[in-house]
This record gives structure tokens, sequence and C-alpha cells, in this order.
């Protein structure tokens, strides 16, 4: 277990390496930059030149992006351009905003969703399982924008409340917080529900099905030790993997609702920087956001090994 | 819609009479003290304020940055006014006011200019400003070193000398009419002198605030808000009357309209017209309108055939219906304009019937393709940018409009960056622009219609006698002088056509009722937030 755990640390950190060459390559490749940007159509090859030589950017790009390599090395993201403040505690915060977001997403969409799969699996093809999957259906194809505007523009005319428009974090006020919080979960969980019950459904079905479930049944065990034992068990390992999946795309997905409800988080910081050009702040998110589905990806394969003794490794 | 007005901004005529002679006067020497506007600066005083409380603005476009040297940014210098001041004022109606200056004066040859400084006035940090910090401020923004956008508005600016603690002389190396306006705010703000020898000061100038300003910066939180608070040592007696101004940063309207109508927003200025149809007739929400200093038009890069010549220019420009353009690019919301932007027509512009090349003529359109030798026609590709929501109806309607004439238009889409590419490289062939200007027209046509090198000259026009006019125009101080150059120069780029002016689009500010005495200055920037106050 020890030395799996060092080899896929190993291999995520030179993942990571070619991940952060080919978002400076990409970045790069956009054409504009912060200084053409900050000129518009004003301009004076002077100032502008100036301008570059301050940022950097009349080095090499090799150059440049050794330059950054070896910041980031020592935990220095740099300075953001158009902002003025250093990359890492600002992609750290907006990072903190998101995970919150994402988690409890996660949570309440696991919480609805799991049973609701659960529940349409065991009585397949019977009225509750097609109503179900009706919902799972309409919340699949619902385009998250538009779950996020009707959810605003209901809840804002029937009730009149809408969110406060300036974030809290969670650790100045909990409640103040969560009421910001509220809408957005609620619009991406729509989503996540129907995906995650969709999924399990299917995995329940799959081993209601199985050979050795019909045979506990046939030989008389209660269905509550069939269901925790037999079928439970084998729903649950695809269920974590798909829970990392999940996060992973609520975590890189979040952008729209991101700027549907202003909050401050990474997806957000990421669109407004790449469209700056602000290349240190694009930089450091993009980083951040690849080695968070790394980590997520290796709690995902512990926690297999963990549940199930058949992929477990010396 | 609940009101849906013209709204005016007008400064009283006797006092707009003032001002034109202090102008006169200036030019011939005579020291001018006081000013007839001053109470006015920013907007109208209110008759009987209520005081205090936080007003709510919302903001589309977030400011990537608040430094006013290094930042070009419309949406940065939207804020920055009301925190940071220069020496004078860009009065809407495109006079240049004194601001922290008091009076000036002007030699007889026009190269000098001894400005008096307002005394009394103090920074945010508690220091009071002399002559040496305008000194300073100014030699930094014109240092081409220094890296800011500005730098080229000052480039006439010889040297700076301090005369005394509240005098400073301009020394210019040739006479430029408009160094008054560009003394104005965008880029001409005034802070402590030595505030940039401290390397980290670029950045730090997004989180402290060192103008002289009628609102002092408290707090910028990227994607969230920036939050201002009254400077209670404001020079101006009685100003302003909040006492903070929250600015939500909400980059959707759909929330921005939300938020209105939920009164967690008190005023916003839209970027687009459908968003006004959304909250008509909502009780308690007015919807106003203002002239702005924008335009959309059309450039045609003379460096594309054949688009050099100028019987192409002319024939499109007679199959372009401005009216059916702005009609589907943004409903009724601006105005049709003919060679300068809509806030600036009473002031400087050529009437529209008086410009030659103008209106919608298919017949004579053709006879001057026929002749250019292109009587079937040929086909052109239109840039447009993404992002400019107008841009695509307007795209699909000149389309159709100049398939009229034979002229058959492929519609290219490029980001924001590759259309700054082909700006720079001078490469621009058919495009549609959006672009603002300061009010004055030497600010509005030196930069994009002058030579190379002086100019920018991105159309390729090269036009000897338009640079002429336009060196004219910025030398000449006499107002009436300077409008009858300026006129030439318009029927010169009418005639001409290496760009069609299209419309400006107003300012649609729309605001609770409890919010009073609100004025949009043309330029979009909130000037006017310094004048406003709650009612509730």
């Amino acid at each position: 277990m020890g030395s799996y755990l060092f080899k896929r640390l190993g291999a995520s950190l030179l993942t990571a390496l070619l991940a952060s060459f080919l978002v400076f390559l990409l970045v790069r490749m956009v054409p504009g930059d912060v200084v053409a940007q900050m000129m518009g159509q004003a301009g004076g090859d002077a100032a502008e030149q100036s301008l570059r030589n301050f940022f950097g950017l009349d080095r090499p790009w090799y150059i440049q992006y050794f330059v950054w390599l070896g910041g980031v090395l020592q935990g220095d993201f740099g300075i953001s351009w158009t902002r003025g403040l250093p990359v890492g505690p600002m992609v750290l915060s907006a990072f903190l905003v998101t995970l919150e977001l994402g988690l409890l997403t996660l949570t309440l969409a696991t919480l609805i969703g799991v049973p609701l799969g659960i529940i349409a699996g065991i009585y397949e093809g019977r009225p509750i399982d097609t109503a179900i999957q009706g919902f799972n259906i309409l919340g699949l194809s619902a385009p998250v924008f538009w779950v996020g505007l009707m959810i605003l523009v209901t809840v804002s005319g029937v009730f009149s409340w809408s969110p406060p428009l300036r974030f809290v974090p969670p650790t100045r006020s909990l409640s103040d917080n969560l009421s910001i919080l509220i809408l957005p979960i609620l619009s991406l969980a729509l989503l996540q529900v129907a995906a995650y019950s969709q999924f399990v459904r299917q995995n329940v079905v799959s081993a209601m099905h199985q050979q050795y479930v019909r045979t506990a049944i046939a030989k008389g065990l209660p269905t509550r030790i069939v269901f925790f034992k037999h079928i439970l068990r084998n729903v649950m390992i695809p269920t974590v993997t798909f829970m990392g999946l999940i996060l992973i795309q609520i975590l890189g997905g979040v952008v729209i609702i991101e700027s549907l409800f202003a909050l401050p988080g990474l997806g957000r910081l990421l669109l407004s920087a790449i469209e700056t050009r602000d290349y240190p702040v694009v930089q450091g998110a993009l980083l951040l956001v690849v080695l968070v589905a790394m980590v997520i990806n290796l709690i995902v394969d512990i926690a297999y090994q963990a549940i199930d003794p058949r992929v477990r490794v010396s | 819609m609940t009101i849906l007005r013209e709204a005016l901004w007008r400064i009283g005529d006797t006092s707009r009479r003032a001002g034109l002679s202090i102008v006169s006067a200036a030019a011939l020497g005579i020291s001018v003290a006081g000013y007839a506007h001053a109470a006015d600066l920013y907007g109208p005083v209110a008759d009987s304020p209520k005081m205090g409380g936080t007003l709510n603005m919302g903001l589309l476009l977030e400011p990537p940055g608040l430094d006013p040297f290094h930042q070009a940014a419309d949406a940065r210098i939207r804020v920055t006014v009301l925190v940071y001041q220069g020496l004078f004022y860009e009065a809407a109606d495109g006079e240049a006011v004194p601001l922290l200056a008091e009076s000036y004066e002007v030699s007889e040859d026009g190269k000098t200019y001894t400005i008096k400084l307002r005394s009394g006035v103090k920074f945010h940090t508690g220091k009071e400003m002399t002559a040496e910090d305008v000194k300073y401020s100014y030699d930094y923004v014109r240092n081409a070193e220094n890296g800011s956008p500005g730098a080229g508005d000052f480039s006439v600016i010889e040297s700076i000398d301090v005369v005394d603690p509240l005098t400073v002389r301009f020394n210019l190396s040739e006479p430029n009419a408009s160094l008054l306006m560009a003394l104005g705010n965008k880029y001409a703000g005034v802070i402590p002198a030595g505030y940039f020898d401290d390397e980290s000061a670029k950045t730090r100038m997004n989180n402290e605030s060192v103008g002289t300003g009628p609102y002092k910066l408290v707090e910028f939180n990227p994607n969230s808000n920036i939050l201002l608070e009254k400077n209670a040592d404001y020079w101006e007696e009685g100003a302003p009357y909040l006492d903070e101004i929250n600015f939500a940063i909400l980059p959707n309207s759909a929330s921005m309209l939300v938020a209105l109508r939920n009164e967690r927003i008190d005023l916003v200025s839209l970027a687009r017209p459908q968003d006004v149809q959304q909250i008509e007739g909502i009780e308690g929400i007015e919807i106003e309108r203002f002239p702005s200093l924008n335009q959309k038009s059309i450039d045609l890069g003379l460096e594309l055939a054949p688009l050099d010549d100028v019987r192409v220019r002319q024939a499109i420009a007679l199959a372009v219906d401005k009216d059916e353009i702005m009609e589907a690019a943004i409903g009724g919301y601006g105005k049709v304009i003919g060679t300068i932007v809509a806030g600036l027509q009473d002031r400087w512009g050529v009437p529209l019937d008086a410009l030659p090349v103008q209106g919608v003529d298919i017949e004579k359109a053709k006879a001057l393709l026929a002749e250019a030798g292109h009587a079937d026609g040929f086909s052109l590709t239109l840039t447009t940018i993404n992002g400019y929501d107008w841009m695509d109806p307007a795209a699909v309607t000149l389309k159709e409009q100049l398939a009229k004439i034979g002229v058959d238009l492929d519609i290219q889409k490029v980001d924001l960056g590759v259309w700054i590419n082909n700006f720079r490289s001078r490469q621009m062939g058919f495009t549609f622009n959006d672009w603002a200007t300061q009010p004055d027209p030497n600010l509005l046509y030196y930069r994009h219609f002058h030579k190379q090198p002086a100019g920018s000259d991105f159309r390729n026009w090269n036009n000897e006698e338009a640079s002429e006019l336009l060196d004219k125009g910025r030398s000449e101080a006499d107002y009436e002088a300077r409008r009858a150059i300026y006129n030439d120069f318009q029927m010169l780029l009418a005639e001409s056509a290496p760009t069609i002016m299209m419309f400006s689009s107003d300012h649609l500010i729309v605001r609770n009722q409890a919010v009073k005495n609100y004025v949009q200055h043309p330029t979009g920037w909130y000037y006017g937030l310094a004048r406003a106050y709650l009612d509730r």
C-alpha cells in the first residue's frame, strides 16, 4: 500500500508538471496579451514596451516558463498583472468558495440522489420508478444556467427574496454564507441528483439480476440482509468513483453558476483572468484545478480499496 | 415604461456662455479667477439633499484594477473618477472646467499654461496637495517609461515647473487646445509626490486610496464588490451626500434585474437595451436615457482592395441605412450620427443634412461602383468581435443592405485579442468598431485619423489634408475658429469615408426611485454619484 501510494504520488507530480507546461503554452497561444488589453485603442510604443518589460513579456516564452516554474516550486505563484495581488492567496480563497459550493452540492445530491436511485432500482418498472426516471430526464436535460435562472426568478418573484450581494465566508457568518450559497447549490444539485439516481438505479437493477442475489433470495435470506450485504455493497463501489467524477465536474463547471449568483469562486476568477490575459492567475488557477482533480482521483482510488478487497494491490 | 424620458444633461445657458468667454479670455492671456460652473462640478447641486446612507450600485463589468495610471479599461475609469481627480473636469457639454485647478492663464503664443491650484485640497492620506504633487503626477504619467496608456495624451508637454506651492506651469512644445481636457481625470489623477518610488505602489493602488476625490476606496474584493466611503475632508463644502457606495459586481444582467426588483441594487447602468424591456412598468423603478460619447462604426481599411477606391467607400456609405441597423442592434435606444458622437453634436458637429455622402441612395451607390469597375459587385469580409452584443444583429442587417448594391458580405467573428492584433498591425480590413471619446474633438479625431506616425491611423487613410486640419484644430484656442476647422475636417471625413459612424447608443440608467439627483455623464463614468442622494 505504501509503495503504491508513493508511485501514485510520483506519477501525479509528473502529470502536474506536464499539465503546467501545457497550460502555459496554451494560454500564450491565445491572441492578444495583457499589455494590448491595457492599451486598448490608445497606445504608444514606448509605454507599451515598458509595460511588456515590467511583466517580463519581452523575454522568450521558455524563459518566462522557467521563471514561473521556479517561483511555483518555492511557493510563489507570482503577482496578478491586473489586480496586483499575489496569485497564491487569491486563487486559494477563490478555490475555497468553489470547494464549499462543490462539497455542499455533492452532499445534497448524494443524500437525495442515492436513495432515489435505490428506490427506483428496487421498484424497477413500477410507477415510482417511472416517476423518478421522468424527473431524472428533466434534470439531466435542463441546462444549468437555465435552472439557475429559473430558481432565481421564481424565488425572487414568489418570495421577494434574493441572495445577499456580498459574499461572506462561513468563518465570519455561517447563516449569511449559507443564504448566499443556497440557490446556487440547489441549481447545481438538480442536475447531479438526476445523474446520481440514474447511475445508482442502473447499478441496483443490475445487481438485483445477479445470480448470487437470486440465490440469496431463493435460500430465504431476509430482504434486509440481501439488500445491505449483497446489493448495496456492490452498488457502493462504482458510486464512490462516480462521486469523485461528480465533484471534479462540479469544480470544473461552476463558472456559469458563479457568474449568475456573483460568487467569487475559482471558475469566475479563471474566466475573468482569461479575458484580461492575466497569465499568472490563469496559470495558478489551472494548476490548482489539475492538482485538485488528481487528489480527488487518488482519494477515490484509496476509498476503492477500502471498500472492495478485490482491487487491493500489494 | 414608468418614465422613459430623454434626460437632458444641460447646464443652464447662461453658465454655458460664461464658460465660452473664459476660453477666449484665457487665450488672450488674461487671468481668470473663479468659475461659473464650480457649483455644478460632477453634476447638478441638489436643492435639499438628504445626507448619508449606503447606495448599492450594480456593476456588470468588473474593473481589472483600480490604478488610474496603468489601467485603460473603461470599467476602471467609471469608478476611479470618484477617487482620483485631475486639474480639470470634463463638463458634459465639452468644456474643461477647473477642478483641482482654480484658475489658469495661457501665454500669447499658446505654449505656456500657468495654473493656480485650489488651496486646502487634501489627499486621502491626510497630506495637503501642493504644486510638487501636481508636477510629480503629470511627469510620471507622461514619461513613457512608466508604461501609462495615457502617456500619449500628454506628449505635447515639454516640461512642468513649480512656480510656488500653489502654482504650476506647463510648457508645451506646440499649442494644444485640448490640454485642459487631457488634464481631466481619466489618466490625470493627482497623487502624492514620490508615490511610485516604492516598487509595490503599482499593486497597492488596487487597495488603497491616495487621491483627492469625494470618495475614498475602502475595499476591493475581486469578483465581489468595491466599497467606497465619503471623504470627510473633501475640499468642496457640503459634498458628497452619501456615506458609502457599494459597487456590487454582478456579471450578468439576469441577476442584476432580480436584484433591482428586490431593492438590493439601487442603481445600475445597463449594457443591453433588451434588458430594459424586462423591467419596464415595475413600480418603484425608473428608467432614464442619457446621451453618450460612444459610437458604433464601420471602419474601411484602405489597405484592402477595393476599399482603397474612394468611390467604393462612398458606394458602401450610401448603401448603409443607419436607422435600420440601429433598430436591429439596440432598438431605439440611441441616436444616429454623421461624423461625430451624439454627445458632441451640438457643440462641434456639422448638421447631419449638411454632410456629403449621407443617407441611403442605392442608385447612386450602384453608379459609383460601376464607375469604379465593380458593376457586378464583389465580396467582402466583415469582422465582428465576440462579446459585443450589438454586432451580430447589425452584421446581418448590413449584409442585407450591401447585397442591394451587389456587395456580398462574409461575416467573420473574432476574439477581442485577435481584433486588437489586427488593429496593431493596421490590417483591419472591413470591420465593426465600438469606441468612445472624451468630450473634445481633438481627443476624438487625432489619434484615429491623423496620419502616421503622429496618429495611429489604423485605417491607413493617410490623408494629408485631414492631418493638416487636425494639426490646426489642436493648436487653435478660440472656440469659433476651432469649430470651423473641425467642421471642415468632418466634411472631408464624410466625403472620403474611411469610416462610417453609424450611431451612439444611449446610456441606460435604471434606478430605484429612492435615488435622487443622479445624472449620467456622457462619458459613461459615474461622476454623478458625487451628487446623488437617497431618499427613503
